[in-house]
């Protein structure tokens, strides 16, 4: 009997070990992303190393690999998060157009990462490169098929059955070129990406091959 | 309408001195071909397309004077600079090819250095002034974007009621309609982001291309009168000082005037949001499509004038009176809309001015004026051949001040005159202060308008009176 009260005393004692490392886990990868998000805005991307970002977040440089396998695993996790964060705040509404909301979405989720856009023009340029996109390892493979997932929702949303690899390769080239125009403007309040992003759609649609539902419905 | 470009280059004063130039057959063509492929190349916006379309044959009008006026700065060159003015003459014009919605910058520069009805038959003359919207459309969530960078709130937020469609194009931007929570109806005019900047840009690199290499006696006239218009397209792109200009405006003006300036809004205003009042009415088009009376015309053409003459004598000129600016209003009053060209004389603008009271009240002779201004020599002046086409102009647009009684502003006759006046004083290069640039344009707007409504009205009579009141 008593027996059967330690194992159960037990249990609960390890659970409560178990559950107090897990958050322990998810503070210091918090922490970590935290942490990288600073040092690269004030030393920039490429003075960034994994060593520093482990310096500063008081673990050893090892267990930092425990969390990302590298910097750039971090800033993408970091522009994963803010992105997801994005996504809740976008309210739809019943009388756009295609272009509207695919102009809402992107400018929505820029808008969201305007606190790194400092770091975020060099670091794009790793994570992000149109030609690393069979690399399958690349941090920010996940990042692009969750946006071109969304995108993909969006047009099926405005009646466009199946978008062709033509279709979205040309959306995210499009998009590509936005982004890092976005992340180097310094124009106020990067009025001038959003002049870009405005005729950049209207490119886009306007290409769309006909008879997938969209001109029909918009064209007026 | 179609015209025909060549006719039109064929119209510029050719140079006299410089056949290896722009003048050649091999130039002319490329200019031609240059000037062509940017009045019909399609913006790469479906919907702007139409609009640019629609405003074909003023483009290359303007375009033609912006040529007129680029060649103008090679009058007098030596044959040994020629080559490496052209060079950077090339450089320019592929320039002004490759400006995207800032287009609207270049016909600004042809607008201005040519006012531009002289080339063009009395009909086409109605369509001109409808050349206004350069500016790519604006979606709903694009004006969103721009409300919460410039007002941190959606439209939706702000006011009760907000269009999401426009009801009018403004040169830089659109205007919707929408309404005050305290229950005021306004117009909205929001700007296209970052359409200013690239503007401002644009003439900037046009300028320094182009002034650097200027010799000749005329450029310092010349540069004076980009720079006037570069200071009229800053203040234009400012809705800032357009909400100043507009409650200056508003102080000028009594119940008894029956004009009406709107009252702005400033909690809903930025340097790119104007909210004011929303004035109901006609434009000229349809105040005109509806038979209006003889009477109904003379008043509203002496509001008009009304409204230039009370400004002026304030020190101001309402620079830009093209029909698109007047609300025919249906108790009779005139409403008046975009303050964002308001010129204000300078004292030497001032000393100008007095010279031209002097001159319309017959104590000075158009020669001594000229003379007085200081910018001409006296040998200019004793040049007949000269001075004659300058004189004439200023003639006709001083003729309706000095009748006894109403002026007949549609006779087609007078109308034509001016137009002929105006190409002699076109072909020649006379000095003239910046102020020229903004006053020539805004008269002959006047005369234009004037000359639609065929309205009768008594310029001496109204002269006196605001001058009587203001100085």
């Amino acid at each position: 009997m008593l027996d059967a009260i330690a194992v159960v005393v037990a249990f609960y004692e390890r659970a409560r070990i178990m559950r107090i490392t897990t958050e322990a886990k998810t503070a210091t990868r918090e922490r970590i992303i935290k942490v990288a998000a600073k040092l690269f805005a004030k030393k920039g991307w490429d003075n960034t190393t994994t060593r520093g970002i482990a310096a500063a977040a008081g673990i050893a440089n090892g267990t930092l690999f425990n969390y990302f396998d590298s910097k750039e695993a971090i800033v993408a996790e970091l522009i994963s998060e803010a992105l997801a964060q994005a996504q809740q705040e976008i309210q739809k509404r019943d009388d756009e157009t295609l272009e509207e909301e695919l102009f809402t979405f992107i400018w929505t989720e820029l808008s969201s990462l305007r606190e790194y856009r400092k770091f975020l023009a060099q670091a794009a340029e790793t994570i992000l490169s149109p030609l690393r996109r069979y690399a399958q390892e690349s941090a920010g493979e996940s990042i692009r098929t969750n946006h071109l997932e969304a995108v993909e929702q969006i047009l099926v949303g405005h009646g466009m059955a199946a978008p062709s690899v033509v279709t979205m390769q040309l959306y995210w080239t499009l998009y590509l070129g936005v982004f890092a125009h976005w992340a180097t403007d310094d124009s106020p309040k990067q009025e001038d990406t959003l002049a870009l992003l405005d005729q950049s759609l209207k490119l886009f649609v306007a290409a769309l091959p006909r008879g997938a539902g969209i001109h029909e419905n918009e064209s007026e | 309408m179609k015209t025909n470009l060549s006719d039109l280059i064929a119209a510029l004063p050719q140079e006299e001195d410089g056949p290896e130039l722009l003048s050649s057959i091999e130039a002319q063509e490329r200019l031609q071909a240059i000037f062509a492929d940017l009045a019909y190349k399609p913006v790469p916006v479906h919907s702007l397309h139409r609009m640019w379309t629609m405003g074909e044959l003023s483009t290359q009008v303007a375009l033609a004077y912006a040529s007129l006026w680029i060649r103008g700065l090679f009058a007098d060159a030596k044959k040994k600079e020629r080559q490496a003015i052209e060079t950077n003459l090339r450089v320019a014009l592929k320039m002004i090819h490759r400006l995207g919605y800032l287009r609207g910058a270049a016909i600004k520069l042809g607008q201005a250095f040519g006012s531009l009805p002289e080339l063009l038959p009395s009909q086409v003359v109605s369509t001109l002034d409808m050349l206004h919207a350069q500016a790519p459309p604006m979606h709903y969530s694009l004006i969103r974007e721009v409300f919460r960078s410039e007002l941190d709130h959606d439209p939706s937020d702000l006011f009760e009621t907000f269009d999401k469609e426009p009801f009018a194009a403004a040169s830089i931007g659109q205007v919707h309609r929408a309404t005050l929570k305290a229950g005021e109806e306004v117009a909205v005019k929001i700007q296209y982001p970052g359409i200013g900047r690239a503007m401002q840009a644009d003439l900037r690199n046009l300028m320094a291309l182009i002034f650097p290499i200027r010799l000749s006696k005329s450029a310092a006239t010349i540069k004076g009168q980009v720079e006037a218009m570069r200071d009229m397209l800053e203040q234009e792109m400012d809705y800032v000082q357009e909400a100043r200009n507009m409650r200056e405006a508003y102080a000028l003006f009594a119940a008894a005037d029956g004009i009406v300036v709107p009252k702005v809004f400033s909690e809903y205003s930025t340097s790119r949001v104007l909210t004011s009042e929303f004035i109901p009415g006609l434009n000229l088009t349809q105040f005109l499509a509806a038979n209006p009376s003889q009477e109904q015309r003379d008043e509203f053409g002496r509001k008009i004038s009304l409204v230039w003459e009370r400004m002026y004598y304030a020190h101001t000129s309402y620079a830009d009176p093209h029909s698109g600016n007047y609300v025919f209003m249906s108790d009779g009053r005139l409403g008046l809309l975009d303050f964002g060209c308001i010129q204000r004389f300078s004292p030497d603008d001032m000393r100008i001015c007095e010279l031209g009271e002097k001159y319309i009240d017959g104590r000075m002779t158009i020669e001594e004026m000229l003379l007085d201004s200081g910018q001409y020599a006296k040998s200019d002046i004793a040049n007949e051949k000269y001075i004659a086409p300058l004189r004439r102009h200023m003639e006709w647009l001083t003729a309706p001040l000095l009748q006894e009684g109403p002026f007949e502003f549609g006779d087609p006759e007078f109308f034509k005159q001016g137009i002929d006046t105006l190409k002699e004083m076109v072909e020649r290069v006379y000095p003239a202060t910046s102020m020229y640039l903004y006053f020539f344009r805004s008269m002959f707007g006047l005369r234009v308008l004037s000359y639609r409504l065929k309205c009768r009205v008594d310029m001496g009579a109204l002269r006196r009176q605001e001058r009587k009141a203001w100085v």
